[in-house]
Protein backbone atom coordinates (compact mmCIF):
# COMPACT_ATOMS: atom_id res chain seq x y z
CA UNK A 1 0.00 0.00 0.00
CA UNK A 2 0.98 3.49 -0.75
CA UNK A 3 3.51 4.88 1.67
CA UNK A 4 2.98 2.21 4.29
CA UNK A 5 6.71 1.28 4.21
CA UNK A 6 7.38 4.79 5.21
CA UNK A 7 5.51 4.67 8.50
CA UNK A 8 8.22 2.91 10.56
CA UNK A 9 10.91 5.05 8.95
CA UNK A 10 8.99 8.14 9.90
CA UNK A 11 8.63 6.78 13.41
CA UNK A 12 12.39 6.32 13.76
CA UNK A 13 13.15 9.68 12.33
CA UNK A 14 10.66 11.37 14.59
CA UNK A 15 12.59 10.30 17.69
CA UNK A 16 15.75 12.05 16.54
CA UNK A 17 14.08 15.23 15.31
CA UNK A 18 13.28 18.61 16.65
CA UNK A 19 9.76 19.00 18.00
CA UNK A 20 8.32 20.81 15.02
CA UNK A 21 9.80 18.34 12.56
CA UNK A 22 8.64 15.38 14.65
CA UNK A 23 5.20 16.89 14.60
CA UNK A 24 5.25 17.28 10.80
CA UNK A 25 6.42 13.71 10.44
CA UNK A 26 3.61 12.33 12.58
CA UNK A 27 1.12 14.44 10.67
CA UNK A 28 2.31 12.79 7.46
CA UNK A 29 2.06 9.35 9.10
CA UNK A 30 -1.50 10.05 10.17
CA UNK A 31 -2.43 11.29 6.70
CA UNK A 32 -0.96 8.19 5.05
CA UNK A 33 -2.74 5.90 7.50
CA UNK A 34 -6.03 7.65 6.97
CA UNK A 35 -5.76 7.45 3.19
CA UNK A 36 -4.90 3.79 3.34
CA UNK A 37 -7.72 3.11 5.77
CA UNK A 38 -10.15 4.73 3.34
CA UNK A 39 -8.83 2.71 0.41
CA UNK A 40 -9.01 -0.58 2.34
CA UNK A 41 -12.56 0.10 3.50
CA UNK A 42 -13.58 0.56 -0.16
CA UNK A 43 -14.39 4.21 0.14
CA UNK A 44 -15.71 5.48 -3.21
CA UNK A 45 -16.57 9.09 -2.46
CA UNK A 46 -14.19 10.80 -4.84
CA UNK A 47 -14.26 14.06 -2.99
CA UNK A 48 -13.26 12.48 0.33
CA UNK A 49 -10.56 10.38 -1.31
CA UNK A 50 -9.15 13.43 -2.99
CA UNK A 51 -9.04 15.30 0.28
CA UNK A 52 -7.06 12.44 1.83
CA UNK A 53 -4.67 12.35 -1.13
CA UNK A 54 -4.31 16.13 -0.98
CA UNK A 55 -3.33 15.94 2.68
CA UNK A 56 -0.64 13.29 2.12
CA UNK A 57 0.76 15.19 -0.85
CA UNK A 58 0.67 18.45 1.03
CA UNK A 59 2.51 17.18 4.11
CA UNK A 60 5.01 15.31 1.93
CA UNK A 61 5.82 18.40 -0.14
CA UNK A 62 6.08 20.46 2.98
CA UNK A 63 8.65 18.06 4.44
CA UNK A 64 10.65 18.08 1.23
CA UNK A 65 10.56 21.85 1.25
CA UNK A 66 11.83 22.02 4.83
CA UNK A 67 14.93 20.23 3.54
CA UNK A 68 16.25 19.72 7.00
CA UNK A 69 17.30 16.53 8.67
CA UNK A 70 15.04 14.47 6.46
CA UNK A 71 17.28 11.47 5.97
CA UNK A 72 17.83 10.16 2.46
CA UNK A 73 15.67 6.99 2.55
CA UNK A 74 12.77 8.98 4.01
CA UNK A 75 13.31 11.62 1.42
CA UNK A 76 13.20 9.23 -1.50
CA UNK A 77 10.16 7.47 -0.06
CA UNK A 78 8.37 10.78 0.29
CA UNK A 79 9.31 11.72 -3.26
CA UNK A 80 7.89 8.42 -4.44
CA UNK A 81 4.62 9.35 -2.81
CA UNK A 82 4.49 12.84 -4.27
CA UNK A 83 5.37 11.51 -7.73
CA UNK A 84 2.71 8.84 -7.55
CA UNK A 85 0.14 11.33 -6.40
CA UNK A 86 1.11 13.86 -9.05
CA UNK A 87 0.48 11.24 -11.74
CA UNK A 88 -2.85 10.15 -10.37
CA UNK A 89 -4.08 13.69 -10.01
CA UNK A 90 -2.67 15.24 -13.16
CA UNK A 91 -4.63 17.09 -15.88
CA UNK A 92 -7.34 18.44 -13.62
CA UNK A 93 -8.47 20.86 -16.30
CA UNK A 94 -9.02 18.11 -18.82
CA UNK A 95 -11.79 16.38 -16.95
CA UNK A 96 -15.06 16.55 -18.82
CA UNK A 97 -17.75 18.50 -17.10
CA UNK A 98 -20.88 16.52 -17.59
CA UNK A 99 -22.78 17.89 -14.64
CA UNK A 100 -23.49 21.20 -16.26
CA UNK A 101 -24.76 22.11 -19.69
CA UNK A 102 -22.89 24.78 -21.59
CA UNK A 103 -24.36 28.23 -21.93
CA UNK A 104 -24.84 29.66 -25.38
CA UNK A 105 -23.76 33.08 -26.56
CA UNK A 106 -25.53 33.79 -29.81
CA UNK A 107 -24.41 36.88 -31.66
CA UNK A 108 -21.14 37.01 -29.73
CA UNK A 109 -18.03 37.20 -31.90
CA UNK A 110 -14.89 35.71 -30.41
CA UNK A 111 -11.39 36.06 -31.77
CA UNK A 112 -9.19 33.05 -31.05
CA UNK A 113 -5.47 33.61 -31.44
CA UNK A 114 -3.17 30.59 -31.48
CA UNK A 115 -0.24 29.60 -33.66
CA UNK A 116 -1.17 25.90 -33.63
CA UNK A 117 -3.89 24.95 -36.14
CA UNK A 118 -5.09 22.05 -33.98
CA UNK A 119 -5.66 24.40 -31.06
CA UNK A 120 -7.60 26.80 -33.27
CA UNK A 121 -9.67 23.89 -34.51
CA UNK A 122 -10.39 22.59 -31.01
CA UNK A 123 -11.32 26.02 -29.73
CA UNK A 124 -13.55 26.71 -32.74
CA UNK A 125 -15.42 23.48 -32.05
CA UNK A 126 -15.85 24.31 -28.37
CA UNK A 127 -17.04 27.82 -29.10
CA UNK A 128 -19.25 26.57 -31.91
CA UNK A 129 -21.09 24.45 -29.34
CA UNK A 130 -21.79 27.66 -27.44
CA UNK A 131 -23.11 29.18 -30.67
CA UNK A 132 -20.46 31.88 -30.78
CA UNK A 133 -19.23 33.37 -34.02
CA UNK A 134 -15.56 32.42 -34.20
CA UNK A 135 -12.83 34.38 -35.95
CA UNK A 136 -9.34 32.87 -35.85
CA UNK A 137 -5.86 34.31 -36.17
CA UNK A 138 -2.73 32.18 -36.46
CA UNK A 139 -0.34 34.87 -35.25
CA UNK A 140 -0.19 38.00 -33.15
CA UNK A 141 0.23 40.16 -36.24
CA UNK A 142 -2.86 38.63 -37.88
CA UNK A 143 -4.82 39.17 -34.65
CA UNK A 144 -3.96 42.86 -34.48
CA UNK A 145 -4.88 43.32 -38.16
CA UNK A 146 -8.22 41.58 -37.60
CA UNK A 147 -9.00 43.68 -34.54
CA UNK A 148 -8.51 46.78 -36.66
CA UNK A 149 -11.28 45.91 -39.07
CA UNK A 150 -13.62 43.46 -37.33
CA UNK A 151 -16.06 44.00 -34.48
CA UNK A 152 -14.94 41.53 -31.79
CA UNK A 153 -16.56 40.91 -28.38
CA UNK A 154 -13.90 38.83 -26.64
CA UNK A 155 -10.35 37.73 -27.42
CA UNK A 156 -8.95 34.35 -26.40
CA UNK A 157 -5.24 34.86 -26.64
CA UNK A 158 -2.55 32.17 -26.59
CA UNK A 159 0.41 33.30 -24.53
CA UNK A 160 3.26 31.60 -26.37
CA UNK A 161 3.46 32.42 -30.08
CA UNK A 162 6.41 32.88 -32.42
CA UNK A 163 6.22 36.37 -33.98
CA UNK A 164 4.38 38.67 -31.57
CA UNK A 165 3.59 36.78 -28.39
CA UNK A 166 0.35 36.97 -26.43
CA UNK A 167 1.68 39.44 -23.92
CA UNK A 168 2.71 41.89 -26.65
CA UNK A 169 -0.66 41.55 -28.44
CA UNK A 170 -2.34 42.20 -25.09
CA UNK A 171 -0.17 45.25 -24.45
CA UNK A 172 -1.02 46.68 -27.86
CA UNK A 173 -4.75 46.10 -27.31
CA UNK A 174 -4.62 47.82 -23.93
CA UNK A 175 -2.64 50.75 -25.37
CA UNK A 176 -5.27 51.37 -28.07
CA UNK A 177 -8.10 53.73 -27.09
CA UNK A 178 -10.56 51.96 -29.39
CA UNK A 179 -9.73 48.47 -28.13
CA UNK A 180 -8.88 49.02 -24.49
CA UNK A 181 -12.27 47.87 -23.19
CA UNK A 182 -12.19 44.61 -25.13
CA UNK A 183 -12.07 41.66 -22.70
CA UNK A 184 -8.95 39.53 -23.22
CA UNK A 185 -8.65 36.02 -21.78
CA UNK A 186 -5.12 34.59 -21.81
CA UNK A 187 -4.64 30.90 -22.58
CA UNK A 188 -1.52 29.18 -21.37
CA UNK A 189 0.08 26.18 -19.78
CA UNK A 190 0.39 25.95 -16.02
CA UNK A 191 4.18 26.35 -16.28
CA UNK A 192 3.71 29.91 -17.53
CA UNK A 193 2.04 31.13 -14.36
CA UNK A 194 4.57 33.93 -13.89
CA UNK A 195 3.83 35.31 -17.29
CA UNK A 196 0.09 34.98 -16.68
CA UNK A 197 0.40 37.08 -13.54
CA UNK A 198 2.36 39.59 -15.59
CA UNK A 199 -0.40 39.63 -18.24
CA UNK A 200 -3.05 40.25 -15.60
CA UNK A 201 -1.05 43.26 -14.49
CA UNK A 202 -0.86 44.47 -18.09
CA UNK A 203 -4.65 44.28 -18.26
CA UNK A 204 -5.74 40.74 -19.17
CA UNK A 205 -9.24 40.17 -17.80
CA UNK A 206 -8.87 36.50 -17.13
CA UNK A 207 -6.92 33.38 -18.00
CA UNK A 208 -7.48 29.75 -18.77
CA UNK A 209 -5.06 26.88 -18.48
CA UNK A 210 -4.49 24.31 -21.20
CA UNK A 211 -6.13 21.96 -21.89
CA UNK A 212 -9.07 24.29 -21.76
CA UNK A 213 -12.09 23.13 -19.85
CA UNK A 214 -15.29 23.99 -21.68
CA UNK A 215 -17.32 24.85 -18.59
CA UNK A 216 -14.70 27.25 -17.33
CA UNK A 217 -14.37 28.72 -20.78
CA UNK A 218 -18.11 29.29 -20.88
CA UNK A 219 -18.10 30.94 -17.42
CA UNK A 220 -15.30 33.25 -18.42
CA UNK A 221 -16.88 34.21 -21.71
CA UNK A 222 -20.05 35.00 -19.79
CA UNK A 223 -18.25 37.26 -17.35
CA UNK A 224 -16.33 38.89 -20.23
CA UNK A 225 -19.53 39.67 -22.10
CA UNK A 226 -21.05 41.07 -18.94
CA UNK A 227 -18.04 43.30 -18.41
CA UNK A 228 -18.14 44.56 -21.98
CA UNK A 229 -21.86 45.21 -21.73
CA UNK A 230 -21.32 47.38 -18.65
CA UNK A 231 -18.53 49.22 -20.35
CA UNK A 232 -20.70 49.85 -23.42
CA UNK A 233 -23.49 51.15 -21.20
CA UNK A 234 -21.08 53.48 -19.49
CA UNK A 235 -19.86 54.67 -22.87
CA UNK A 236 -23.44 55.34 -23.98
CA UNK A 237 -24.12 57.33 -20.87
CA UNK A 238 -20.97 59.37 -21.40
CA UNK A 239 -22.06 60.13 -24.97
CA UNK A 240 -25.44 61.32 -23.74
CA UNK A 241 -23.74 63.62 -21.29
CA UNK A 242 -21.55 64.96 -24.06
CA UNK A 243 -24.58 65.62 -26.23
CA UNK A 244 -26.23 67.51 -23.40
CA UNK A 245 -23.10 69.50 -22.88
CA UNK A 246 -22.97 70.33 -26.57
CA UNK A 247 -26.60 71.42 -26.47
CA UNK A 248 -25.91 73.79 -23.57
CA UNK A 249 -22.88 75.14 -25.41
CA UNK A 250 -24.86 75.76 -28.57
CA UNK A 251 -27.78 77.35 -26.75
CA UNK A 252 -25.72 79.74 -24.71
CA UNK A 253 -22.56 80.02 -26.77
CA UNK A 254 -23.78 82.91 -28.87
CA UNK A 255 -24.69 85.02 -25.90
CA UNK A 256 -22.29 83.98 -23.18
CA UNK A 257 -18.55 83.59 -23.10
CA UNK A 258 -17.00 80.11 -23.12
CA UNK A 259 -15.77 80.56 -19.58
CA UNK A 260 -19.32 81.09 -18.33
CA UNK A 261 -20.68 78.16 -20.35
CA UNK A 262 -17.94 76.11 -18.71
CA UNK A 263 -19.14 77.28 -15.34
CA UNK A 264 -22.76 76.44 -16.11
CA UNK A 265 -21.71 72.96 -17.19
CA UNK A 266 -19.61 72.44 -14.12
CA UNK A 267 -22.21 73.50 -11.58
CA UNK A 268 -25.59 73.78 -13.17
CA UNK A 269 -27.20 74.04 -9.75
CA UNK A 270 -25.18 77.18 -9.00
CA UNK A 271 -26.95 79.16 -11.66
CA UNK A 272 -30.55 80.12 -11.44
CA UNK A 273 -31.68 80.64 -14.97
CA UNK A 274 -35.31 80.58 -13.90
CA UNK A 275 -35.23 84.21 -12.87
CA UNK A 276 -33.74 86.12 -9.98
CA UNK A 277 -33.08 89.66 -8.91
CA UNK A 278 -29.46 90.45 -9.67
CA UNK A 279 -27.14 93.39 -9.31
CA UNK A 280 -25.49 93.79 -12.71
CA UNK A 281 -23.86 96.41 -14.89
CA UNK A 282 -25.85 96.93 -18.08
CA UNK A 283 -24.26 98.08 -21.29
CA UNK A 284 -26.05 99.64 -24.20
CA UNK A 285 -24.23 100.69 -27.33
CA UNK A 286 -25.17 101.83 -30.82
CA UNK A 287 -23.81 103.51 -33.89
CA UNK A 288 -24.77 107.15 -33.98
CA UNK A 289 -27.06 108.16 -36.88
CA UNK A 290 -26.80 104.67 -38.28
CA UNK A 291 -30.11 104.87 -40.13
CA UNK A 292 -29.15 108.08 -41.89
CA UNK A 293 -25.69 106.71 -42.71
CA UNK A 294 -26.88 103.60 -44.40
CA UNK A 295 -29.96 105.04 -46.07
CA UNK A 296 -28.34 105.00 -49.47
CA UNK A 297 -26.32 101.81 -49.13
CA UNK A 298 -27.43 98.58 -50.84
CA UNK A 299 -28.80 96.05 -48.30
CA UNK A 300 -25.88 93.61 -48.54
CA UNK A 301 -23.45 96.41 -47.69
CA UNK A 302 -25.55 97.35 -44.68
CA UNK A 303 -25.39 93.75 -43.50
CA UNK A 304 -21.64 93.56 -44.17
CA UNK A 305 -21.07 96.75 -42.19
CA UNK A 306 -23.22 95.60 -39.29
CA UNK A 307 -21.70 92.14 -39.12
CA UNK A 308 -18.18 93.49 -39.07
CA UNK A 309 -19.02 95.91 -36.31
CA UNK A 310 -21.16 93.54 -34.24
CA UNK A 311 -18.68 90.70 -34.73
CA UNK A 312 -15.83 92.73 -33.25
CA UNK A 313 -17.93 94.07 -30.38
CA UNK A 314 -19.32 90.62 -29.54
CA UNK A 315 -15.81 89.19 -29.28
CA UNK A 316 -14.72 91.95 -26.93
CA UNK A 317 -17.85 91.74 -24.73
CA UNK A 318 -17.61 87.96 -24.38
CA UNK A 319 -13.91 88.17 -23.64
CA UNK A 320 -14.64 90.50 -20.73
CA UNK A 321 -17.26 88.13 -19.32
CA UNK A 322 -20.30 90.02 -20.54
CA UNK A 323 -23.57 88.38 -21.56
CA UNK A 324 -25.26 89.70 -24.67
CA UNK A 325 -28.98 90.11 -24.14
CA UNK A 326 -29.90 91.40 -27.54
CA UNK A 327 -28.84 92.90 -30.87
CA UNK A 328 -31.33 95.47 -32.10
CA UNK A 329 -30.14 96.55 -35.48
CA UNK A 330 -26.91 98.37 -34.69
CA UNK A 331 -27.60 98.45 -30.95
CA UNK A 332 -26.29 95.95 -28.42
CA UNK A 333 -27.67 95.31 -24.94
CA UNK A 334 -25.32 93.37 -22.72
CA UNK A 335 -24.87 92.73 -19.01
CA UNK A 336 -21.97 91.95 -16.72
CA UNK A 337 -22.50 89.94 -13.51
CA UNK A 338 -25.09 87.43 -14.78
CA UNK A 339 -25.73 84.59 -15.20
CA UNK A 340 -22.37 84.01 -13.62
CA UNK A 341 -21.88 86.15 -10.53
CA UNK A 342 -18.95 88.53 -10.43
CA UNK A 343 -17.89 91.02 -7.79
CA UNK A 344 -16.30 93.38 -10.26
CA UNK A 345 -18.95 93.56 -12.94
CA UNK A 346 -18.83 97.39 -13.13
CA UNK A 347 -15.06 97.45 -13.60
CA UNK A 348 -15.32 94.64 -16.17
CA UNK A 349 -17.96 96.63 -18.07
CA UNK A 350 -15.97 99.89 -18.08
CA UNK A 351 -12.76 98.14 -19.18
CA UNK A 352 -14.73 96.39 -21.89
CA UNK A 353 -16.30 99.66 -23.10
CA UNK A 354 -12.87 101.32 -23.38
CA UNK A 355 -11.60 98.44 -25.47
CA UNK A 356 -14.71 98.58 -27.65
CA UNK A 357 -14.18 102.24 -28.39
CA UNK A 358 -10.52 101.60 -29.16
CA UNK A 359 -11.50 98.85 -31.61
CA UNK A 360 -13.58 101.30 -33.62
CA UNK A 361 -10.41 102.59 -35.30
CA UNK A 362 -9.88 99.15 -36.75
CA UNK A 363 -13.52 98.80 -37.80
CA UNK A 364 -13.35 102.12 -39.59
CA UNK A 365 -10.04 101.36 -41.28
CA UNK A 366 -11.62 98.22 -42.73
CA UNK A 367 -14.77 100.11 -43.68
CA UNK A 368 -12.71 102.69 -45.47
CA UNK A 369 -10.81 100.05 -47.41
CA UNK A 370 -14.13 98.52 -48.49
CA UNK A 371 -15.63 101.85 -49.46
CA UNK A 372 -18.05 101.77 -46.56
CA UNK A 373 -18.85 104.81 -44.41
CA UNK A 374 -16.94 105.33 -41.15
CA UNK A 375 -19.08 104.97 -38.04
CA UNK A 376 -19.08 106.33 -34.47
CA UNK A 377 -20.31 104.41 -31.45
CA UNK A 378 -21.78 105.58 -28.16
CA UNK A 379 -21.84 103.41 -25.05
CA UNK A 380 -23.89 103.79 -21.88
CA UNK A 381 -23.26 101.86 -18.66
CA UNK A 382 -25.51 101.61 -15.65
CA UNK A 383 -25.38 99.48 -12.51
CA UNK A 384 -28.40 98.26 -10.59
CA UNK A 385 -30.82 95.45 -9.98
CA UNK A 386 -32.57 93.68 -12.80
CA UNK A 387 -34.58 90.52 -13.13
CA UNK A 388 -32.36 88.06 -14.95
CA UNK A 389 -33.62 84.78 -16.31
CA UNK A 390 -34.93 82.77 -19.20
CA UNK A 391 -37.60 84.97 -20.67
CA UNK A 392 -39.93 84.12 -23.50
CA UNK A 393 -42.51 81.59 -24.55
CA UNK A 394 -42.18 77.84 -24.67
CA UNK A 395 -41.22 78.01 -28.32
CA UNK A 396 -38.64 80.65 -27.90
CA UNK A 397 -36.97 81.83 -24.79
CA UNK A 398 -33.55 83.17 -23.99
CA UNK A 399 -31.57 84.40 -21.10
CA UNK A 400 -32.22 88.12 -20.70
CA UNK A 401 -32.75 91.05 -18.37
CA UNK A 402 -35.78 93.19 -17.58
CA UNK A 403 -36.49 96.02 -15.17
CA UNK A 404 -36.42 99.77 -14.64
CA UNK A 405 -32.60 99.87 -14.84
CA UNK A 406 -32.76 98.67 -18.45
CA UNK A 407 -34.87 101.75 -19.27
CA UNK A 408 -32.49 104.01 -17.31
CA UNK A 409 -29.56 102.65 -19.34
CA UNK A 410 -31.44 103.36 -22.52
CA UNK A 411 -32.00 106.99 -21.43
CA UNK A 412 -28.30 107.46 -20.72
CA UNK A 413 -27.48 105.96 -24.07
CA UNK A 414 -29.77 108.49 -25.76
CA UNK A 415 -27.68 111.24 -24.20
CA UNK A 416 -24.25 109.77 -24.96
CA UNK A 417 -22.19 111.54 -27.59
CA UNK A 418 -20.45 109.85 -30.51
CA UNK A 419 -17.28 108.03 -29.33
CA UNK A 420 -18.30 108.54 -25.72
CA UNK A 421 -18.63 106.12 -22.79
CA UNK A 422 -21.24 107.53 -20.43
CA UNK A 423 -21.82 105.88 -17.05
CA UNK A 424 -24.43 106.36 -14.35
CA UNK A 425 -23.55 107.42 -10.80
CA UNK A 426 -24.22 103.85 -9.60
CA UNK A 427 -21.63 102.50 -12.00
CA UNK A 428 -19.12 105.15 -10.99
CA UNK A 429 -19.65 104.22 -7.33
CA UNK A 430 -19.05 100.57 -8.12
CA UNK A 431 -15.68 101.08 -9.81
CA UNK A 432 -12.35 102.17 -8.47
CA UNK A 433 -12.42 105.76 -9.73
CA UNK A 434 -8.65 106.10 -9.58
CA UNK A 435 -8.34 103.41 -12.22
CA UNK A 436 -10.08 105.44 -14.90
CA UNK A 437 -10.07 108.98 -16.28
CA UNK A 438 -13.48 110.36 -15.34
CA UNK A 439 -14.75 113.48 -17.08
CA UNK A 440 -17.07 116.22 -15.78
CA UNK A 441 -20.52 115.12 -14.71
CA UNK A 442 -23.64 116.29 -16.40
CA UNK A 443 -27.34 115.91 -15.84
CA UNK A 444 -29.69 113.91 -17.95
CA UNK A 445 -33.39 114.68 -17.96
CA UNK A 446 -35.02 111.38 -18.57
CA UNK A 447 -38.34 111.45 -20.26
CA UNK A 448 -41.06 109.79 -18.23
CA UNK A 449 -38.90 109.46 -15.13
CA UNK A 450 -39.08 111.42 -11.96
CA UNK A 451 -36.04 113.62 -11.32
CA UNK A 452 -32.76 113.73 -13.19
CA UNK A 453 -29.78 111.44 -13.58
CA UNK A 454 -26.18 112.44 -13.01
CA UNK A 455 -23.87 110.82 -15.57
CA UNK A 456 -20.11 110.79 -16.12
CA UNK A 457 -18.05 110.29 -19.26
CA UNK A 458 -15.13 107.86 -18.96
CA UNK A 459 -12.24 109.00 -21.05
CA UNK A 460 -9.95 106.04 -20.67
CA UNK A 461 -7.74 104.12 -18.28
CA UNK A 462 -5.85 106.26 -15.81
CA UNK A 463 -2.09 105.92 -16.10
CA UNK A 464 -1.49 106.40 -12.40
CA UNK A 465 -4.34 104.02 -11.48
CA UNK B 1 -8.34 48.07 5.94
CA UNK B 2 -7.59 44.40 5.09
CA UNK B 3 -4.98 42.68 7.20
CA UNK B 4 -2.30 40.43 5.81
CA UNK B 5 -3.88 37.38 7.44
CA UNK B 6 -5.18 34.49 5.37
CA UNK B 7 -8.48 32.89 6.36
CA UNK B 8 -8.51 29.19 5.52
CA UNK B 9 -11.99 27.69 5.37
CA UNK B 10 -11.81 23.90 5.24
CA UNK B 11 -13.94 21.28 6.96
CA UNK B 12 -11.51 18.42 6.47
CA UNK B 13 -9.42 18.55 9.63
CA UNK B 14 -6.31 16.93 8.23
CA UNK B 15 -6.26 19.17 5.16
CA UNK B 16 -6.90 22.20 7.30
CA UNK B 17 -3.97 21.23 9.51
CA UNK B 18 -1.72 20.54 6.51
CA UNK B 19 -2.47 23.83 4.75
CA UNK B 20 -2.21 25.79 8.00
CA UNK B 21 1.27 24.38 8.54
CA UNK B 22 2.40 25.10 5.02
CA UNK B 23 1.01 28.62 4.93
CA UNK B 24 2.41 29.42 8.36
CA UNK B 25 5.76 28.08 7.31
CA UNK B 26 5.61 30.37 4.27
CA UNK B 27 5.39 33.28 6.67
CA UNK B 28 1.67 33.95 6.58
CA UNK B 29 -0.69 34.52 9.48
CA UNK B 30 -3.41 31.91 9.16
CA UNK B 31 -6.92 32.00 10.60
CA UNK B 32 -9.17 28.98 10.18
CA UNK B 33 -12.86 28.19 9.97
CA UNK B 34 -14.55 24.86 9.30
CA UNK B 35 -17.90 25.94 7.88
CA UNK B 36 -19.44 28.74 5.84
CA UNK B 37 -21.15 30.50 8.71
CA UNK B 38 -18.04 30.75 10.88
CA UNK B 39 -16.12 31.81 7.77
CA UNK B 40 -18.43 34.80 7.29
CA UNK B 41 -18.18 35.67 10.98
CA UNK B 42 -14.39 35.47 10.87
CA UNK B 43 -14.30 37.65 7.76
CA UNK B 44 -16.41 40.31 9.45
CA UNK B 45 -14.44 40.17 12.66
CA UNK B 46 -10.86 39.91 11.34
CA UNK B 47 -11.04 41.38 7.80
CA UNK B 48 -8.41 38.95 6.42
CA UNK B 49 -6.44 40.00 3.34
CA UNK B 50 -7.55 36.92 1.44
CA UNK B 51 -9.80 33.89 1.98
CA UNK B 52 -9.09 30.33 0.85
CA UNK B 53 -12.51 28.72 0.62
CA UNK B 54 -13.22 25.04 0.27
CA UNK B 55 -16.48 24.77 -1.64
CA UNK B 56 -18.03 21.70 0.00
CA UNK B 57 -18.61 22.84 3.54
CA UNK B 58 -21.15 21.90 6.19
CA UNK B 59 -23.91 24.26 7.42
CA UNK B 60 -23.33 26.79 4.62
CA UNK B 61 -21.40 25.69 1.54
CA UNK B 62 -18.59 27.69 -0.09
CA UNK B 63 -20.66 29.01 -3.00
CA UNK B 64 -23.40 30.25 -0.73
CA UNK B 65 -20.88 31.76 1.72
CA UNK B 66 -19.08 33.52 -1.17
CA UNK B 67 -22.33 34.96 -2.48
CA UNK B 68 -23.23 36.22 0.97
CA UNK B 69 -19.76 37.72 1.42
CA UNK B 70 -20.02 39.52 -1.91
CA UNK B 71 -23.42 40.91 -0.92
CA UNK B 72 -22.12 42.30 2.37
CA UNK B 73 -20.40 45.63 1.79
CA UNK B 74 -18.31 45.21 4.97
CA UNK B 75 -16.47 42.21 3.48
CA UNK B 76 -17.33 42.22 -0.21
CA UNK B 77 -13.89 43.52 -1.16
CA UNK B 78 -12.01 40.61 0.41
CA UNK B 79 -10.78 38.37 -2.41
CA UNK B 80 -11.78 34.73 -2.18
CA UNK B 81 -9.80 31.89 -3.69
CA UNK B 82 -11.95 28.83 -4.18
CA UNK B 83 -10.43 25.45 -3.38
CA UNK B 84 -12.23 22.77 -5.33
CA UNK B 85 -11.77 19.06 -5.79
CA UNK B 86 -10.80 18.48 -9.38
CA UNK B 87 -13.37 15.79 -9.98
CA UNK B 88 -15.94 18.54 -10.14
CA UNK B 89 -14.72 20.89 -12.81
CA UNK B 90 -18.14 22.50 -12.97
CA UNK B 91 -17.68 23.56 -9.36
CA UNK B 92 -14.95 25.92 -10.49
CA UNK B 93 -17.25 27.62 -12.93
CA UNK B 94 -19.82 27.93 -10.20
CA UNK B 95 -17.19 29.35 -7.87
CA UNK B 96 -16.28 32.07 -10.35
CA UNK B 97 -19.94 32.85 -10.88
CA UNK B 98 -20.51 33.04 -7.13
CA UNK B 99 -17.87 35.76 -6.94
CA UNK B 100 -14.59 34.00 -6.22
CA UNK B 101 -11.63 35.86 -7.66
CA UNK B 102 -9.56 32.76 -8.23
CA UNK B 103 -9.70 29.01 -7.78
CA UNK B 104 -7.26 26.24 -7.15
CA UNK B 105 -7.83 22.54 -7.50
CA UNK B 106 -6.97 19.94 -4.92
CA UNK B 107 -4.41 18.62 -4.46
CA UNK B 108 -3.12 22.15 -4.24
CA UNK B 109 -0.18 23.25 -6.33
CA UNK B 110 1.32 25.09 -3.40
CA UNK B 111 3.72 27.51 -5.18
CA UNK B 112 0.91 28.69 -7.45
CA UNK B 113 -1.48 29.07 -4.52
CA UNK B 114 1.16 31.10 -2.69
CA UNK B 115 1.71 33.31 -5.76
CA UNK B 116 -1.99 34.02 -5.93
CA UNK B 117 -2.21 34.77 -2.22
CA UNK B 118 0.71 37.19 -2.40
CA UNK B 119 -0.76 38.79 -5.49
CA UNK B 120 -3.91 39.64 -3.54
CA UNK B 121 -2.09 40.67 -0.38
CA UNK B 122 0.26 42.94 -2.31
CA UNK B 123 -2.58 44.29 -4.41
CA UNK B 124 -4.29 45.40 -1.19
CA UNK B 125 -1.22 47.34 -0.08
CA UNK B 126 -1.02 49.56 -3.11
Amino acid sequence: MLGMDLIPLLGNLKQQSADWLADDLSALSIAIERLNAMVSSGETNRHDLLNAVAAVKGYAEMLLDSNEAVIAPVRSAIMEITDALTHTTATPEALPAVTRSLETFEGCTILVVDDLPENLDLMSRLLGKMQCEVVTAASGREALDLLDKTEIDIVLLDLVMPDIDGREVLAQIKADDQLRALPVIMISGRQDMDQIIDCIQVGADDYLLKPVNSVLLSARIKSGIERKRWHDKEEQYREQLEKREQFIRQTFGRYISDAIVEEILEKPEGLQLGGDLRNVTLMMSDIRSFTTLVEHLPPEQVVALLNRYLGKMTDIILRHGGTIDEFLGDAVLAAFGAPSRSEHHATQAVTCAIEMQAAMAEVNAENKADGLPEVEMAIALNTGEVVAGNIGSEQRSKYGFVGHQVNVTSRIEDDALPNEILVSEQTLLAIDEGQFIVGDSRTVHAKGMAGTLTVYPIDGVSNDG
Amino acid sequence: MGSSAVLLVEDNDINRDMLTRRLTRAGLTVLTAADGVSALNMMREHQPGVVLMDMTLPILDGWEATQQAKADSAISEIPIIALTAHAMAADKARAIEAGCSEYETKPIDFPILLAKIYQFLEGADT
